[in-house]
């Protein structure tokens, strides 16, 4: 009696081992057989779904048998996380596309494989800011993929019926339009002359960069967080006061949350500082638009406070990587080198965007839709080169530093002194 | 469920006196092993998805383990350095008090709430009740994800129906009110959503209890004079402390792990003032890659957890010792 309960338990504890240990073994098995690679790209990449086609086309001529699967994934933190898990899992795509101000952290795990610049196209063209974000400790990780830089994104017609002549040449003059335009539509209480959400920390840097400060600066060897100099501190108090006369959008809200495009097709929103992509997205039903925006949208580079500049703009970017976990490195070797020919980047361009190589710059001269974007890019900035900054934006820092500044719920000097010390000690701590 | 233990523990003592007499006739020893044998295959699973997991966690809890190390496998012994670490940080603290805060809101208002519609249920006719129970159902049926983007439409800066309704009612203008940039107003909202939640659970529960109440004793205490107020402490709460005692240990440690309600609805980019435990020991390990450091906060919330579940499980336990 005794005997058969235990024989019954002890065949069961063995069932569910057994069945956990086939699981295992025949994913294991599965890998080698089908030479399939994964990719991930940001969903910008369905705009040139041509370039996308064609690479995939290359690299399965060129391995027979090979399948690539190109899968889109969202930016920020959460695609980050899901990014970390599958490499812990040995499960990472073959290539990743990743945020140019993001790749340091994984180049300093040890996360990319090295490459060899010659392999790829143009290399020796690559844009040197986007090649930058690939190098670390002078070896290169990733594939410069594309760049782009923000400019103001605006209704023409709401700058003509508010009686505005031309855009904006200097930021007062660009604060007294927006002025205007709330003279004009500010009846309806969402109405924004410029839409600011109060977690975008890309145009608040640029303020920042614009009066002279910086988010921190390296002294022998160790980073300080300077939001608090007094160039930041002017420069965020004039953002507030801007954001006070101008916005109504929310304040603890982020830049893609909605997309600006939306309460501009809605008339809430006269201009917004977006991406080049994001132009087209107000004439897009998908996003809320409506096709006539498409003549009625227009962009022009956000102007300094002093005269005859730019608003320095935050020179984004995107990288290609391939993951050390990747099986088949070759194919996704043969995947970049197939995605980042002169003909793709053109393609990749096109929507307003800045292509990896010198070759094919001022491309847009002649297209009102895209050119003030490359535009925009004379003056921009960059993040700090620590292997540490991503881990600034992901943990939010600045994002709560600006909810705090726009709602009032801190002065700005307290509010940048306890973001600084968090920069401070972020960029300073030594673990990977 | 919880209201069947009094029926259950009944049923247990009715077959009790003849499984006494078959253990008499044998072995207790062997009496017993065959249900340890019994115990087995649940015992492995539970190991499996509990039990390495927590060990895990802990030894972790040890271990500097970052990104590299996450990729490579590989930690590096530290000790107690993580908990020095927070232990020694004051936003850690902060974030304790926050979260026992939060928890003790949201279990009073769950409890109370929850009594108050319980009560209600008992003295509705019959096609009232189904009708409310309907209704506690539904909320009790919609998943997190479904619920949080409804009260997000319904708190929405600018389209929201709170704000209308409110500067209809002339409280006031509440045109573009962001109820989110008051901490205060924010977690009363996500409070009003978690409570809103888990009042099904507590009221259906405790309406089972309510029916088990003999009617003669609520009867036999009004006729002696007793206010309704009287019954209810005097004559009702005793009778169903247990399942008070246990729902209100089960809402403190679902309260006290509040997750998805708050990173939801901060659209999963949370303030600082919205850290809770759990936020907080997400962000460590997962956006700023600190994993030995989340796990050790992990680890604290974990034993602050055993310590409630001590007295679930005690509670539990007794119920089954009195009859």
């Amino acid at each position: 009696m005794k005997r058969r309960y235990v024989a019954v338990g002890l065949a069961t504890a063995l069932a569910v081992a057994a069945a956990t240990a086939a699981a295992l073994t025949s994913e294991a098995a599965g890998k080698p057989a089908a030479a399939k690679i994964t990719v991930w790209l940001h969903p910008e990449a369905k705009s040139w779904p041509g370039a996308v086609s064609a690479a995939t086309k290359a690299a399965e001529a060129k391995h027979s048998g090979a399948q690539v699967d190109v899968q889109y994934v969202d930016w920020g933190a959460n695609t980050l996380a899901k990014l970390d898990a599958a490499l812990a899992a040995g499960n990472a795509p073959d290539v990743v596309e990743m945020g140019n101000s993001e790749t340091i952290k994984y180049m300093a795990a040890g996360a990319f494989t090295r490459l060899n610049a010659g392999v790829y196209p143009n290399s020796k063209t690559w844009l040197k800011g986007l090649t930058a974000s690939c190098q670390y400790n002078g070896k290169l990780y990733c594939v410069p993929y594309y760049a782009g830089a923000r400019a103001v994104i605006y209704r023409t017609d709401m700058y003509r019926q508010a009686g505005i002549k031309g855009t904006p040449k200097t930021l007062a003059q660009f604060v007294a339009d927006g002025q205007k335009l709330m003279k004009k539509f500010g009846k309806n209480k969402n109405f924004s002359a410029y839409y600011h959400p109060g977690k975008n920390w890309y145009v608040a840097l640029s303020f920042v960069e614009d009066y002279g400060g910086q988010v921190a600066v390296r002294k022998g060897g160790k980073w300080r967080g300077t939001l608090n100099s007094p160039k930041a501190i002017r420069a965020l108090t004039v953002l507030k006061s801007i954001v006070k006369k101008l916005s109504k959008a929310s304040k603890t809200t982020d830049e893609s949350h909605p997309y600006p495009a939306t309460p501009m097709a809605q008339g809430l929103a006269a201009s917004f500082i977006g991406n080049g992509w994001e132009l087209p997205m107000v004439s897009d039903p998908k996003w809320g638009g409506a096709p006539k925006f498409d003549r009625l949208v227009r962009a022009y580079p956000m102007p300094s406070h002093i005269k005859g500049r730019y608003l320095p703009a935050f020179l984004g970017g995107s990288d290609l990587a391939i993951p050390v976990t990747s099986k088949n490195k070759a194919i996704a070797r043969d995947w970049i080198k197939a995605f980042t020919t002169t003909a793709a980047e053109r393609a990749i361009a096109k929507p307003g965007n800045i292509a990896n190589t010198t070759k094919l710059a001022g491309i847009h001269k002649n297209n009102p839709k895209v050119a003030p974007f490359a535009e925009a890019a004379k003056y921009s900035w960059f993040i700090p080169t620590s292997p540490n900054w991503p881990k600034v934006e992901s943990s939010l820092v600045l994002q709560n530093m600006m909810v705090k500044i726009l709602t009032g719920r801190a002065s700005v000097k307290s509010a940048t002194t306890t973001a600084s010390k968090a920069i401070t000690s972020i960029l300073n701590s030594n673990s990977s | 469920m919880t209201g069947r233990f009094p029926a259950a523990a009944v049923d247990a003592g009715a077959v009790a006196p003849p499984r006494r007499r078959r253990r008499a006739l044998r072995d207790v020893a062997v009496g017993k092993l065959p249900a340890y044998a019994l115990l087995i295959p649940a015992a492995v699973v539970i190991g499996a998805v509990l039990g390495y997991p927590i060990y895990y966690l802990v030894r972790q809890s040890f271990l500097h383990y970052g990104l590299h190390e996450l990729i490579f496998h590989k930690g590096t012994w530290v000790g107690l350095d993580n908990y020095t670490t927070i232990f020694h940080d004051s936003e850690f603290w902060h974030v304790v008090g926050r979260t026992l805060l939060f928890t003790v809101v949201n279990v009073a208002l769950t409890m109370a709430l929850g009594t108050l519609v319980a009560l209600l249920l008992a003295q509705l006719g019959s096609f009232m009740r189904l009708l409310l129970a309907t209704g506690l159902v539904f909320v009790w049926a919609t998943p997190v994800v479904v619920a949080v983007a409804v009260w997000q439409w319904m708190v929405d800066y600018q389209f929201g129906v709170l704000n209308w309704t409110l500067t209809k009612l002339h409280f006031g203008d509440f045109t573009n009110h962001d109820w989110f940039v008051n901490p205060w107003t924010g977690f009363a909202i996500i409070t009003a959503l978690v409570v809103w939640g888990a009042i099904p659970f507590v009221a259906i529960t405790l309406y089972a209890g309510l029916t088990q109440v003999p009617r003669e004793l609520l009867d036999a205490a009004s006729s002696d004079g007793a206010s309704t107020w009287r019954v209810f402490w005097d004559v009702t709460f005793p009778l169903l402390k247990p399942i008070f005692v246990i729902l209100t240990s089960l809402s403190i440690i679902w309260d006290f792990q509040v997750f998805n309600q708050v990173w939801l609805m901060r659209g999963t980019q949370p303030e600082q003032d919205y850290y809770v435990m759990s936020i907080y020991a997400y962000i460590k390990s997962f956006r700023v890659n600190d994993y030995g450091l989340g796990s050790a906060i992990a680890v604290v919330m974990v034993a602050t957890m055993f310590l409630v579940a001590f007295v679930y499980i005690r509670q539990m336990v007794r119920l089954g010792e009195v009859e």
